[in-house]
């Protein structure tokens, strides 16, 4: 893997699979918009190259007007539908205001899909640092956001399903002579999953 | 029919040996990536994907 990572971005190339098309499909128009997004979960580890596939990308948005989710909403339009609703105030007002995630695929096409929520501030401050903090990616010529790696493996373990454990030990693995071992520390003991790391990551 | 006996302490011991394969597995497959052409392993995680 020819990786080139640097406090600003991480660069590489590989040939692209449906679940990277879908989602570069889907934050081009982010990107378009100038929408700050952040994708974090399983897909981050298929992006580079776990060898496993997923029913979903879940990406993190931050918080939009309704002017502006309509102006999303009507470019999404395009190419992708709303699996919850057909109704953007809908999608807006009953789910994303209401701390519900909405899910978009490809039209007529029910997975996979992206699945969209605003940040959960009552939760945790956790999304609002992976939007702040978020890497840039550069995968062939396209530009994607993720979490940081520091985060989204410590999150991983926390999260604790084997398949949680698998990604978090996968991208430990990649990318251990690279990240902030410190700050990926920070979060394994904030997260309260010292035990957990130290288990599998020998 | 007889319904087997189950000793639920030997499945969990079984149950965790194979997620213990599973995670030596995602480690080796790792360390094979981190050396492999991009066009060739991208290539065989698109297989499994699409």
């Amino acid at each position: 893997m020819d990786i080139d990572y640097t406090k600003r971005e991480i660069r590489f190339e590989k040939e692209l699979n449906n679940l990277d098309n879908l989602t570069i499909s889907f934050t081009s128009i982010l990107n378009k918009l100038d929408i700050k997004y952040v994708i974090v979960s399983g897909y981050v580890s298929i992006l580079f190259g776990r060898s496993r596939s997923s029913e979903d990308i879940d990406i993190i948005v931050d918080k939009l007007s309704f002017e502006k989710f309509k102006e999303l909403w009507s470019n999404l339009y395009k190419d992708f539908e709303c699996i919850n609703t057909e109704n953007v105030k809908e999608a807006y007002t009953d789910y994303l205001m209401n701390k519900n995630a909405i899910r978009f695929s490809k039209k007529k096409e029910y997975v996979p899909n992206i699945e969209v929520k605003f940040p959960d501030t009552n939760l945790s401050q956790l999304d609002l640092f992976a939007l702040s903090q978020r890497k840039k990616v550069i995968l062939n010529d396209n530009t994607l956001f993720i979490s940081p790696l520091e985060l989204q493996i410590p999150f991983k373990f926390f999260l604790g399903s084997e398949k949680d454990i698998e990604d978090a030990l996968y991208l430990y693995e990649i990318f251990k002579n690279k990240i902030e071992i410190k700050l990926m520390h920070i979060f394994i003991r904030k997260l309260k999953i010292e035990e957990l790391f130290n288990k599998y990551i020998k | 029919m007889k319904i087997p006996d189950i000793d639920i302490d030997k499945l969990k011991k079984f149950k965790e040996k194979n997620f213990q394969d599973r995670l030596e597995f995602v480690k080796k497959y790792a360390q094979w990536l981190k050396k492999t052409p991009d066009k060739k392993w991208s290539s065989q995680q698109r297989k499994i994907i699409d």
